[in-house]
């Protein structure tokens, strides 16, 4: 499942779901907004493209690591501290790939997925700034 | 002929999203900057004093990049979509 929803999702349905034959490991990225001092946070996507996005780095992850099976669920619109923001689930033989091929993914997606987060405070609110100065990935 | 220009982030709150633009045989570059101009704040959020997008923003067409100077060459077609955007910040 690679989606970019509102709704959050069951993790645990995700993983028993990811228990597919072979499995010797299964990897959780729970990505939530941080407490830093803001009141909610709100998050935007090019939705199209965003979830065309993902699914090519999760085609990619799987290839390079030989995962067994990748979830994806992005969410956007407006969260609360504490809630999830991004769930990333991969199962593998074993550990070492199911590592790496959550990491892979977690900085694929932070590198060119066009997705975008406004810190929502008190006095108004900042839009986060990318860690890449281009993202998007290259031209194509 | 028919071009939607999708805004998204800071840019759309600056200038709005989903703008449908009629005039053809414009490049991306003239296309965005007719609709940027009706707001100084937004123009001057993506294109720089000499009308050159911004070193960081990002264009779209129909879902792929194009590199910002290949943008004032590129003219638009019936259908396209552009979509410009500051750097991603997800995940």
């Amino acid at each position: 499942m690679i989606r970019v929803q509102t709704e959050d999702v069951d993790i645990g349905a995700l993983i028993a779901a990811a228990k597919t034959s072979g499995t010797g490991a299964v990897v959780v990225f729970d990505g939530i907004v941080r407490d830093d001092g803001i009141v909610e946070m709100e998050l935007e996507a090019y939705e199209e493209v965003a979830t065309a996005g993902m699914e090519k780095i999760a085609a990619a992850a799987t290839k390079q690591f030989g995962l067994l099976h990748v979830d994806i669920v992005h969410r956007i619109g407006r969260l609360r501290i504490g809630e999830n923001i991004l769930i990333i689930v991969v199962s593998a033989g074993h550990r070492p790939e199911a590592y790496a091929g959550s990491r892979f993914i977690i900085e694929e997606i932070k590198r060119s997925v066009p997705i975008w987060k406004k810190e929502l405070t008190t006095d108004g609110g900042r839009w986060v700034a990318g860690e890449h100065g281009h993202g998007a990935g290259k031209p194509s | 002929m028919t071009v939607k220009v999708r805004f998204f982030a800071r840019f759309r709150e600056l200038l709005g999203t989903d703008i449908l633009a009629e005039e053809a045989g414009l490049t991306i570059a003239d296309l965005v900057k007719g609709i940027a101009k009706t707001k100084k704040e937004g123009y001057d959020a993506i294109f720089d004093e000499h009308g050159m997008f911004r070193e960081f923003v990002i264009v779209m067409k129909n879902g792929k990049r194009v590199e910002t100077p290949d943008a004032a060459k590129v003219v638009v077609a019936d259908g396209d979509e552009i979509a410009i955007f500051p750097p991603v910040a997800g995940g």
